[in-house]
């Protein structure tokens, strides 16, 4: 026996079922919105698996580490002669030695980055996701993310900010950056230190009280003797306050090397 | 070895910076360095010297990562000398209240400040800006 489809039906009954089906079809298709919905409502709200979330602390916003927040900046600050300067081995005494200022990179407007970036006195903004924090630096416009979801970078990718992963763990964030690329004024902007793609910073941010408070482990075998730390803090930005955009000019950046006696011609 | 942010540290800095603050109302001038964690002073320009110069602004770059004055100052024997005065980045001169509009071409003005090393070479750094006679110049 031949089967009547739909379209072979009469006309009175094809609208009869249509009637019928059309409102069937959206009862269904809401209902499957809803879970959809609910489902994702109900997943974890950080990608870090077990996280408590009274561990994870607030570092939202725009953070202030300017002058007000770091009176003092200069060649001995966050390198402290005699107290946490680095202690270079004969390959960074090396470099350092040979290093002339007009060939640092940030005179072509190339970024800086850790561990420098943290302490340059400007504004930084702090974004709290669930897979990630994105840090946004008014210097240089640069952005940083760190993953909180486990992932993991191509060994051959090397990028002037690194690859940056973090977990939160007692009441702080703790981040681990590697795959810089090599830099031959990576370390600060004072004193010709380079850093190469072993360099490892590690950094814990809390809070406490206002203050956005940072501890950074710098590790470089390459060019260091031994692991070198610094503590500092960023007090928050004014209210309403929005970064503003760097821009690095091309010819500004240069035009300093016009007073340099080189040491090299 | 870490250089930890200890409580008696807070508070002599919560110090440092009334003392900063302080003293720029103080001197009244404008006073701006270059240095502000981009780069050292040092290999650019000379700290155990200091030179003046009084003279017409011709331009005014106000950018980043440095700012800067050109001014032509003439000298005792007539002659004219086109000095370029470094400045801090916009960024951070403007959150001072600093805009491209502070200085123009056709002011006129006086700076104080450290000599470029370059022989030839006609620029200054870390300098204090006021006007001819001595008063502030102020954004």
């Amino acid at each position: 026996m031949r089967t009547m489809g739909i379209r072979n039906r009469p006309r009175s009954e094809r609208r009869r079922q249509s009637t019928v089906c059309q409102p069937l079809l959206t009862l269904v298709g809401g209902t499957l919105a809803v879970m959809a919905v609910m489902a994702a409502m109900a997943t974890p709200a950080f990608a870090q698996a077990g996280v408590d979330p009274a561990d994870v602390p607030d570092l939202t916003g725009v953070w202030d580490g300017g002058f007000r927040a770091r009176p003092v900046n200069g060649p001995n600050m966050p390198w402290v002669p005699g107290e946490n300067f680095p202690v270079l081995n004969e390959r960074g005494l090396a470099h350092q030695a040979v290093f002339d200022e007009a060939i640092a990179p940030k005179y072509d407007c190339v970024p800086s980055a850790s561990p420098a970036l943290q302490y340059d006195p400007y504004m930084m903004e702090v974004t709290q996701w669930p897979d990630r924090v994105l840090v946004r630096y008014e210097k240089d416009d640069q952005i940083r993310t760190f993953w909180l979801d486990g992932r993991e970078t191509p060994s051959n990718d090397f990028t002037v900010q690194g690859f940056s992963s973090g977990r939160y763990e007692d009441g702080a964030l703790l981040v681990e950056t590697t795959k810089f690329t090599f830099d031959v004024a990576g370390f600060d902007d004072y004193n010709g230190i380079p850093s190469s793609q072993q360099k490892k910073v590690t950094e814990r941010y809390w809070r406490e009280g206002e203050e956005l408070r940072m501890t950074l482990t710098v590790e470089d075998p390459m060019f260091l003797r031994e692991p070198v730390s610094y503590t500092t803090r960023w007090l928050p930005g004014p209210e309403g306050y929005k970064l503003q955009a760097y821009d690095c000019d091309p010819f500004e950046a240069g035009h300093p090397r016009k007073f340099l006696v080189p040491t090299y011609r | 070895m870490d250089r930890g942010l200890g409580m008696g540290e807070v508070k002599e800095d919560v110090v440092k910076t009334l003392l900063w603050i302080s003293g720029m109302v103080l001197v009244g001038a404008v006073l701006v360095t270059s240095v502000g964690a981009h780069h050292a002073s040092g290999p650019f320009y000379d700290p155990e010297k200091s030179v003046e110069a009084v003279g017409t602004v011709t331009k005014f770059v106000f950018r980043n990562p440095h700012s800067f004055v050109y001014v032509d100052a003439v000298n005792a024997d007539g002659s004219t000398t086109a000095w370029e005065i470094e400045m801090g980045a916009s960024v951070s001169m403007s959150r001072r209240g600093w805009t491209p509009d502070t200085i123009k071409a056709g002011d006129q003005i006086k700076v104080v400040g450290q000599p470029s090393r370059a022989p030839g070479t006609f620029g200054m750094c870390c300098a204090e800006l006021t006007r001819p006679d001595g008063s502030p110049l102020r954004p």
